[in-house]
């Protein structure tokens, strides 16, 4: 790999452009909420310009993965109990996964399922913010969305490769782009302005030693990626559980009973974000 | 245990897991045998799928019980040096083996 197309790449991710609309709503967003004059009604009034915008995001929030008791119906409490962040990154979801249900059903149950791991092990792990672990978690994989919408002839390659030569698909995007998803994933993060805690996570779920401040998050976005793919839930041709990070398990920490205990509850949520994707799928 | 659509539910099939609406609440436990006014009653309020014990309803090109096990293997064969996982692995195939049991 010369290092001229790996710049040629590179640039081409970063300057993404066939990523939908981030849209001028999270600009505006951010703006706000370095105001602390900012209320979360005017927020949640920004976001309600965009109906279906403001629809998706009240289904994501009301999703097994952040699971408040009761249902959230108005947008400023959507924003007041997950935070700007969080929300934030919802609505990236929501506009770059909007594509994902048409054309890649796969990879969005595998970032939903990754995300109800993640809260069942923030929440177990006692995690101060666990909704933005999960967020990290359902966002993991943005950078195999980039490379699909930006680079669809390399893409096309990465996927033969995995096929034929039965590689993951990190390794396969290594050989073909020189880069790999979780490192563009990182950058799209940055570039949002998402904070640290859901970049780190991001950027080092296949390799949790780069991260430095969320080393935590990190792990547990890593072994929730591990987990829901041991569960079945893989993207394309690429089905076998990656490796996982002796650092990361030992900071996790978990016993065979927290094994037995967490494994039920995530079968339950993964059953009501079932429901919610088959809804979601139905509903267009 | 087996997730179907309301559509293939039938009378004499047991709930494995509450039915509940969009608020969290239980309609209907687990552990409640169907009846054909139960289901008539649970598609006029919209229930699109329910969980039942067992696994009676074949689907077409579902994978048969052998097949589920053998993907297990295959997805955890370059991780088996890895103890936790292999700890997952066995409970993944304890599991299956107990949801395909009629």
């Amino acid at each position: 790999m010369d290092d001229d197309k790996r710049s040629h790449f590179r640039k081409a991710l970063r300057e993404i452009k066939n990523l939908p609309t981030l849209p001028g709503v999270i600009i505006k967003l951010s703006k706000m909420a370095d105001d602390p004059e900012t209320t979360a009604e005017q927020m949640g009034k920004v976001i309600s310009m965009d109906h279906i915008l403001a629809a998706k995001l009240l289904k994501l929030v009301n999703s097994a993965f952040y699971g408040f008791p009761q249902k959230i119906s108005s947008l400023s409490s959507a924003i007041i109990l997950l935070g700007v962040n969080v929300i934030k990154s919802l609505i990236i979801s929501a506009s770059i996964f909007d594509i994902m249900e048409k054309q890649d059903v796969e990879l969005w149950e595998h970032s939903l399922g990754c995300a109800v791991i993640c809260s069942v092990l923030a929440k177990r792990l006692g995690v101060q913010d666990p909704d933005e672990v999960s967020t990290a978690g359902l966002i993991h994989d943005i950078g195999k969305v980039a490379i699909q919408m930006e680079l669809p002839r390399e893409n096309e390659l990465i996927n033969q490769l995995v096929l034929e030569r039965q590689i993951s698909r990190r390794d396969a995007e290594l050989e073909v782009l020189g880069l790999e998803h979780a490192e563009v994933g990182g950058w799209l993060a940055k570039s949002w302005n998402l904070p640290k805690k859901l970049v780190e996570p991001v950027a080092s779920h296949h390799d949790p030693r780069m991260a430095s401040d969320e080393q935590l998050a990190s792990a547990i976005v890593h072994f929730s990626d591990i987990m829901i793919r041991g569960l079945g839930y893989g993207h394309g041709d690429d089905v076998w559980v990656p490796s996982l990070s002796k650092r990361a398990w030992r900071l996790l920490d978990l016993s065979p009973e927290d094994m037995d205990q967490i494994l039920p509850e995530i079968e339950e949520k993964l059953w009501e974000v079932k429901g919610f994707s088959l809804d979601i799928q139905t509903n267009q | 245990m087996q997730e179907i659509l309301i559509n293939q539910a039938d009378k004499g099939m047991v709930l494995a897991r509450d039915v509940t609406n969009q608020d969290g609440r239980v309609l209907c436990g687990k552990g409640t045998e169907l009846t054909d006014t139960l289901i008539e009653r649970l598609k006029k309020i919209e229930i699109t799928h329910v969980a039942v014990q067992g696994h009676p309803v074949t689907v077409e090109g579902e994978r048969t019980l052998e097949e589920e096990l053998q993907a297990i293997e295959k997805r955890f064969s370059r991780v088996s040096d890895t103890p936790p996982l292999m700890f997952l692995k066995k409970r993944l195939t304890e599991q299956m083996i107990i949801a395909r049991r009629k």
